[in-house]
């Protein structure tokens, strides 16, 4: 059974096409993908990502018992920092990509994904001991919207009271937003300025209703959230990541510190050294026609490499993709061709981000 | 926001439509196709001249959540395509009973129209699709 989120009933009045992602019931659409795509990049959307798992972990001792499981240096962190990374296997598979956020001197905050929420959760049990505790926020009604677009910090800063200009890219922060209590990051998953707010449930109901009051604002879904993150080259577990993949063939590899002490960070350390067989690419191709993760990628006839995601970017009004191949043929401008099952579609390898003018990074947010 | 279905068109239960005017048949999808597609981003039109039995895939159709293949309502021979729609797919999602047309098959079988649904029959198969 799917586990619905607290804006179910918000998704189902605005005409939301629910499908089930990860074990949730979530809207891979409201309006229409290509829509809801651009709005992102013109003005500004909200998601509901009250599925991905929020952890809180406190205690004298949360730092360092963190930087045993986590690629994050949480021990150098300070508070009101965001750090990205990944919990990793022995081996440096990637079990999940998440974003560590400090809230305090020994209060922190890890942001998982769905599917792997619940081991994630068990590992992190597993290595926490003594004084440090371990609360499962997701479990405890928290939700989660994220507003995206470059928009963002205008619309939102008549509701919040912190002073959205004075924060930075993956800085984070708590606040007030319509009054209630929540958590902001300036984080997010599409290129664009944006803020993460989480709050518990009837508080992300009424944060999420006074967002989709505004006229600049739409309701986005899953549809707009991939094609938007695929255009920035961002990896999404599961398909350019998983515990088959390391981060440094993924190209992550410049997330995880030299002579970090976590499950995994050896590995990664000798893989920087001495860099394995295959790396993960971004193409592009001149067609509107799409490739789909599992197409074989194929070079002198022969398969050489697999897709991990493919779509059609509604930006670019080309079709674009990720995929691994070997790392000779990982080269920007390198030419291949991707076995669509219906025909080969030749494609370039690329550069990221694949659209370039995503407003994420931007000084002046106002 | 649903549209009245077009009473001259013949519709088939995978929805496809077809305008027949004598030997011709005019074809494309209907509206409650392109509404389960959403946004469509991709269309391969068929070759003019291509041989289609009834029920023969015509060409493959993508949209910003989905893929899926049009099949012939009938059979014949392609004698035109719609050049149009595949340099803007989203006249299928605007207009699927007028501007985007797929194509138009000389029919080889007159005898298969009596086949597809006529306008009322095929409202009445919608309603016993669901949401649409």
């Amino acid at each position: 059974m799917s586990l619905k989120t607290t804006l179910h009933d918000h998704h189902i009045s605005l005409g939301g096409r629910v499908v089930d992602f990860a074990g949730w019931m979530l809207p891979v659409q409201y309006e229409g993908v290509l829509a809801e795509h651009k709005q992102c990049r013109s003005s500004a959307v909200v998601f509901d990502t009250s599925h991905m798992g929020q952890f809180i972990i406190s205690g004298p001792d949360a730092a360092a018992q963190l930087n045993r499981v986590g690629t994050q240096n949480a021990e150098t962190m300070d508070p009101g920092a965001c750090r990205y990374g990944f919990l990793l296997s022995e081996n440096a598979g990637v079990i999940d990509d998440t974003i560590l956020m400090r809230l305090g001197a020994e209060e922190f905050l890890l942001v998982v994904n769905a599917g792997p929420a619940d081991g994630d959760f068990l590992r992190l049990k597993e290595h926490m001991s003594g004084a440090v505790t371990l609360a499962n926020r997701t479990a405890e009604g928290w939700g989660k919207v994220d507003l995206q677009g470059p928009a963002a910090a205008r619309l939102l800063q008549p509701m919040v009271n912190i002073d959205l200009a004075a924060m930075g890219y993956y800085r984070i922060a708590r606040s007030e937003c319509c009054g209630h209590h929540c958590i902001i990051c300036r984080t997010g998953y599409t290129g664009e300025l944006g803020y993460e707010i989480m709050a518990p449930s009837l508080e992300l109901r009424a944060i999420f209703s006074a967002l989709i009051a505004l006229d600049e604002v739409k309701p986005a879904g899953l549809g707009a959230r991939d094609s938007l993150r695929l255009e920035m080259g961002y990896p999404l577990h599961g398909h350019e990541l998983s515990e088959t993949h390391n981060p440094v063939e993924a190209g992550l590899g410049g997330f995880i510190e030299k002579g970090r002490n976590c499950i995994g960070a050896s590995v990664i350390d000798s893989l920087k050294e001495t860099p394995g067989d295959r790396k993960l690419i971004a193409f592009r191709t001149e067609s509107r026609r799409r490739t789909n993760p599992g197409n074989d990628i194929i070079a002198d006839g022969k398969p050489v490499g697999v897709v991990t995601s493919g779509a059609f970017a509604p930006s670019l009004e080309i079709s674009i993709g990720m995929g691994y191949v070997p790392t000779d043929l990982a080269k920007p401008g390198c030419e291949l061709l991707v076995n669509t099952g219906r025909c080969e579609l030749p494609v370039t390898v690329c550069k990221k981000p694949m659209y370039p003018n995503g407003t994420c990074r931007t000084r002046n947010p106002l | 926001m649903i549209p009245v279905i077009p009473e001259e068109l013949l519709f088939t239960d995978q929805h496809e439509w077809a305008r027949v005017d004598g030997n011709i048949a005019t074809m494309g999808i209907s509206f409650f196709a392109q509404h389960s597609l959403g946004d469509v981003t991709f269309i391969e039109l068929p070759a003019v001249g291509q041989n289609l039995s009834k029920g023969d895939e015509v060409c493959a159709i993508e949209s910003a959540k989905a893929a899926a293949s049009i099949y012939a309502p009938l059979s014949g021979t392609v004698t035109d395509v719609n050049t149009e729609i595949e340099d803007d797919p989203a006249l299928i999602n605007s207009d699927p009973y007028g501007a985007a047309w797929i194509c138009k098959i000389e029919l080889s079988d007159l005898a298969e129209l009596d086949s597809l649904m006529n306008a009322a029959k095929y409202g009445e198969f919608l309603a016993g699709q669901g949401d649409h």
